[in-house]
């Protein structure tokens, strides 16, 4: 019963931060309708900006995050400008080859600037732990799961309650009317990119801080993201954090009851029931 | 300050090679109701493009003392000339109240835009009570109020408002009408674009008839009822 708990709170806390994964995806996608393929890069890059402020700068990790957020936004929005707004409109399979090209083209980059080595960031309280009726919580998991929640939650609240996030949900809603009141959908467009981006980071961050990552690690989390979008409802935010929980922990019984080899299985598995099963639901949205 | 609000004369526009409108003059003076009639294709929505910028047009095209003619969409808007598109085109996964403050998202006057929504609210007692229902899940009557409540929330000087009565039962198009001359009473001109002559003669001052592009007549709405071609064209009588 004790391992059962502590496999459920370790799948709880890997589950927020695979919501944060997933939140930018699932903002962009119900925002701009692009699947955005290069979203676990940009997940990467967050991790290496976050990694390069620790070790270079010095900076304490959960300092540095702000930092490397903005770093993420500045990109995604300069992409989103310069790039991505010329295929915004276009058909679904413009957007799928696109964000595939720049998935492997980020990889790559990464590979030359920052080499294949694994890495992780490493504070001196990285493997601290406290104990909680008889339950093991790891302090930098529990923290990165906070900071997940409160990002959800920041999310929400600027979507729901702000001048610019009603404008950011009315253009996703009706582009004609969007327009005729003088939003800027462009500009809409980019912000919200940017967002993403920067959330990504965060996620990126929060990752190397609980894992080891490489240039690589972009595509399988672009899956998870993909699949606890689509369970959480893209621009739900706390919906998708709820999905990221429903992944976090039935992957923590996969690898108690079959085998951590396994645990992939569920994500995966889950993709490709949801293709098969309603594809037209995944991908004639808007 | 000058009478006419709106003053187009020899607008031609349209898609492409072929011009959808040709050689189209109308006005409409401040504080007027005017109606611009005409049946599914004749070129009112193309004429409504032109004004709002969103479709090219040579002609002339002044709104209010400006040149429309070198104008982005949204410095027309600015300018106070604000649509009721047709369908309404509400966002319909938001409240009522993110609808009419969506009208606002230009201003910057926070006092202006609380007043705007009090007046909105005494317009439509219904749209206050359902200020947090979501838009979508109302009836088509109720999303046409909140439609014309969005438009009143940008504070137009010219309400420009496309085929109202489409769908609607007409008790419900009847008290739009009301609403619209009330709205008139409060110094907004409207420009009323429908295919239901009979609703739109009911409130308009002077009224145009457009037929595959062009205007084919214009006059005092008592007039035009009287006029053998439009009894014959669009009352069925």
């Amino acid at each position: 019963m004790e391992l059962f708990s502590q496999i459920i709170v370790n799948g709880i806390l890997l589950g927020g931060l695979y919501g944060l994964m997933a939140l930018g995806m699932g903002l962009v996608w119900g925002v701009l309708n692009i699947v955005n393929l290069a979203h676990g890069a940009l997940i990467m890059f967050g991790a290496y900006a976050l990694y390069y402020l620790f070790s270079g700068l010095g900076l304490d990790p959960f300092v540095g995050l702000p930092l490397a957020m903005l770093i993420l936004f500045c990109f995604g929005y300069l992409l989103q400008r310069g790039l991505l707004n010329l295929i915004v409109r276009s058909a679904l399979l413009n957007t799928l080859l696109i964000t595939f090209g720049l998935d492997a083209v980020f990889a790559h980059v990464a590979q030359l600037a920052f080499s294949a080595d694994f890495r992780t960031i490493n504070p001196t309280y990285a493997g601290n732990n406290f104990q909680f009726f008889g339950l093991t919580i790891p302090l930098a998991r529990l923290a990165a799961f906070g900071v997940a929640l409160l990002l959800a939650v920041l999310l929400w609240l600027f979507l729901g309650h702000t001048r610019t996030g009603r404008a950011i949900r009315a253009t996703a809603q009706n582009l004609t009317a969007a327009r005729l009141y003088g939003v800027n959908p462009r500009a809409m467009y980019a912000l919200t990119f940017g967002i993403g981006a920067a959330l990504a980071g965060a996620a990126g961050g929060l990752y190397g801080i609980v894992s080891q990552f490489t240039p690589y690690i972009g595509a399988s989390l672009t899956a998870k993201s993909f699949v606890i979008a689509i369970l959480g409802g893209l621009d739900k935010p706390l919906g998708v954090i709820g999905g990221g929980l429903v992944l976090g922990v039935a992957e923590a019984l996969t690898a108690l009851y079959l085998g951590p080899t396994y645990t992939d299985v569920i994500s995966f598995g889950l993709l490709v029931l949801i293709l098969v099963s309603r594809p037209a639901s995944v991908f004639e949205r808007a | 300050m000058s009478a006419v609000l709106l003053e187009i004369a020899g607008l031609v526009a349209g898609y492409g090679e072929a011009p959808v409108l040709s050689d189209v003059g109308l006005r409409v003076d401040r504080g007027e109701i005017v109606t611009l009639v005409g049946s599914n294709g004749a070129g009112k929505t193309t004429l409504l493009r032109a004004i709002s910028r969103t479709v090219n047009a040579a002609g002339t095209l002044r709104f209010d003392g400006h040149d429309l003619s070198h104008l982005t969409p949204e410095r027309v808007f600015d300018l106070g000339l604000v649509q009721v598109p047709e369908g309404r085109q509400l966002f319909d996964r938001m409240s009522v109240e993110d609808n009419l403050r969506m009208g606002a998202y230009r201003r910057r006057d926070r006092q202006g835009v609380a007043q705007s929504f009090d007046y909105v609210y005494r317009l439509f007692p219904r749209l206050k009570e359902r200020r947090r229902q979501i838009a979508g899940s109302m009836s088509g009557g109720e999303q046409q109020m909140c439609a014309i409540g969005r438009a009143l929330m940008a504070a137009p000087k010219l309400l420009v408002v496309d085929e109202m009565s489409l769908g609607l039962a007409p008790v419900v198009v009847d008290q739009l009408l009301a609403v619209l001359s009330e709205v008139r009473s409060q110094g907004v001109t409207v420009l009323l674009v429908e295919q239901d002559v009979f609703a739109a003669f009911e409130i308009a001052d002077r009224g145009y008839v457009m037929e595959t592009g062009r205007i084919i007549r214009e006059g005092a709405v008592a007039e035009l009822a009287e006029d053998a071609e439009v009894r014959r064209a669009y009352l069925g009588v």
